[in-house]
């Protein structure tokens, strides 16, 4: 009797150690100029000034889906990705709503084959690297494939997945690869090869703008801690607006992170077709599009993802 | 959502066999992998013919071993990718890599248990080279060769799942480690399970089935193992 009173004892204080109070809360980006607000507001401590004392964890994961997963696993509380992974979560039963937009950025496929202008030019052996099947760039194609070639899924057996930057190589190296779909800064730092070209726009896929990434948090964490939740938010239109107002030290502090060139960066940021915004656009016709292609079931009213609304 | 239940990954695995192409990823998968335990098999015993052969070689060849079989394939793979691409030939190469490095370890370690006495009484019957390793070098170091060839095929899947779960699919319809991928993605957790299954399924019958025989014709029927 007294064994088992030990065990039991021993469990319990295992398992309140277990539920320990967070002090915090985590946020993970991944790579890239698109995801520029979250550097800026880390790097410049933004969320610090109005959050003293609450440690907050920086991740930078490498794609959608360890994000995805870490937050279904409860080691996450906000992500950032595009709409479709969002989707795709939501579909499954994630318990998770948008936060807000964050950027709207040029999207496309690049080429070095003079032959590939268009969709119809790729053939049967001609293989297209993008992130993973699932994401933005691949729903995009598909959109694309299903107006110029009339199959969504034609390029679905042709598809290889690769990182940004692992794309790049491949395209560049010219093996094996006839075309990248990708985002900045990869899109502009293969543009710079005279051979490359784009073949297709993330605009004229999906015939209006729409937002690349997304701020998303756990429905748990929004509850437990909506001031964090606020703070955050908050903290987030403060970095976009800094990057608008002060693009120099932006481009400063973002090329100490990505390694990149500081008048480059300038460049890039500054370009009309970057736009950093919370503003949400195009959930309607990719949750449409996905829908009808079988990728999800009805999400039912598309404000209702979005926190604060519907 | 994260623990499908068994009726889920059952119903996946219908799907998947009637409605989706798994059959054609089991096929192309069960390809790769038996073309590169091929060209292992062909490579080791090429390099274990040299071994007996050349002494010198032999020591040689134990430090390359020790060198590039601790080499992970995924390590290997950026670098694959840019000699030779995304391809069936970049996968076969992994697949070589992760199956070649144990089995010719196991030649090399069943050559050193061979005790001299046998090859001196090959001599004595005035045995060609190759008859020493199809009469003597071959059964006695059966059991060496053997363990070698399972765990050449271990290794061979999980070179084939990793390199297609990194790079994609590699033809058509890709393997089943393409599969698993894609289930990762959609967050179809039944549909990782399933793909599990399969390979599990398709280990117990190749232990049962192929080295099973394989034993039961040679090393059981020569009283060397139980």
């Amino acid at each position: 009797m007294v064994k088992e009173i030990i065990v039991a004892f021993v469990v319990l204080i295992l398992l309140a150690g277990c539920s320990q109070e967070r002090k915090g809360f985590s946020v993970a980006e991944q790579y890239g100029l698109a995801y520029a607000p979250v550097t800026i507001m880390k790097e410049k401590g933004f969320l610090k000034d109005s959050l003293p004392g609450v440690e907050i964890e920086w991740k930078q994961m490498a794609n959608t889906t360890s994000i995805r997963e870490s937050m279904v696993a409860g080691d996450l509380d906000i992500g950032f990705m595009a709409l479709p992974p969002f989707f795709i979560g939501a579909d499954k039963g994630m318990e998770w709503k948008i936060l807000s937009g964050l950027s709207e950025v040029p999207l496309a496929l690049v080429s070095l084959d003079e032959d590939i202008q268009s969709l119809s030019d790729f053939d049967e052996s001609d293989r297209i690297a993008l992130p993973q099947p699932g994401s933005i760039q691949h729903m995009l194609l598909s959109m694309a494939a299903e107006r110029e070639l009339g199959d969504a899924r034609y390029f679905d057996d042709r598809i290889v997945s690769m990182t940004h930057p692992d794309g790049m190589h491949a395209l560049l190296a010219n093996i094996d690869i006839a075309g990248h779909f990708t985002s900045p800064p990869y899109i502009f730092m293969e543009l710079e090869n005279p051979k490359a070209h784009v073949v297709l726009t993330g605009k004229e896929a999906m015939e209006e703008r729409f937002t690349f990434v997304v701020g998303v948090s756990t429905d748990k964490f929004s509850m437990t801690n909506p001031l964090w939740e606020d703070a955050f938010k908050d903290a987030l239109a403060e970095a976009v607006s800094f990057i608008e107002k002060n693009p120099y030290e932006a481009s400063q502090i973002l090329s100490k992170s990505y390694g990149l060139d500081e008048e480059k960066i300038y460049e890039y940021i500054t370009r009309e077709d970057m736009l950093y915004t919370l503003e949400i656009n195009g959930m309607k016709k990719i949750h449409d599009f996905m829908k009808g292609e079988g990728y999800i079931d009805d999400l039912g009213e598309i404000d209702k993802l979005v926190r604060g609304e519907g | 959502m994260v623990f499908p239940s068994a009726f889920e990954v059952a119903e996946s695995l219908r799907e998947g066999i009637f409605e989706g192409n798994l059959i054609v990823q089991i096929l192309y998968s069960l390809e790769l992998i038996g073309k590169g335990l091929l060209i292992s098999v062909f490579l080791a015993m090429c390099v274990g013919y040299v071994c007996l052969k050349a002494s010198g070689f032999k020591k040689i060849f134990e430090t390359i071993v020790a060198l590039l079989h601790p080499l992970p394939g995924v390590a290997l793979l950026p670098l694959v990718i840019l000699w030779v691409g995304t391809g069936k030939t970049a996968i076969t190469i992994i697949i070589v890599h992760g199956a070649f490095w144990p089995l010719m370890q196991n030649v090399l370690s069943g050559m050193a248990s061979i005790p001299d006495i046998y090859f001196k009484v090959g001599d004595n019957y005035g045995f060609s080279t190759s008859e020493k390793i199809i009469r003597i070098l071959i059964p006695a170091s059966a059991p060496f060769l053997i363990a070698g060839l399972k765990i050449a095929w271990a290794r061979a899947w999980r070179a084939l799942i990793s390199a297609e779960m990194i790079f994609g699919a590699a033809g058509l319809a890709g393997g089943i480690g393409w599969a698993i991928y894609r289930s990762r993605v959609f967050m179809d957790v039944a549909g990782i399970v399933s793909g599990l299954a399969v390979i599990i399924i398709i280990g117990i019958a190749v232990e049962k089935f192929v080295f099973g025989f394989i034993e039961n014709r040679t090393v059981k029927k020569w009283g060397m193992t139980e």
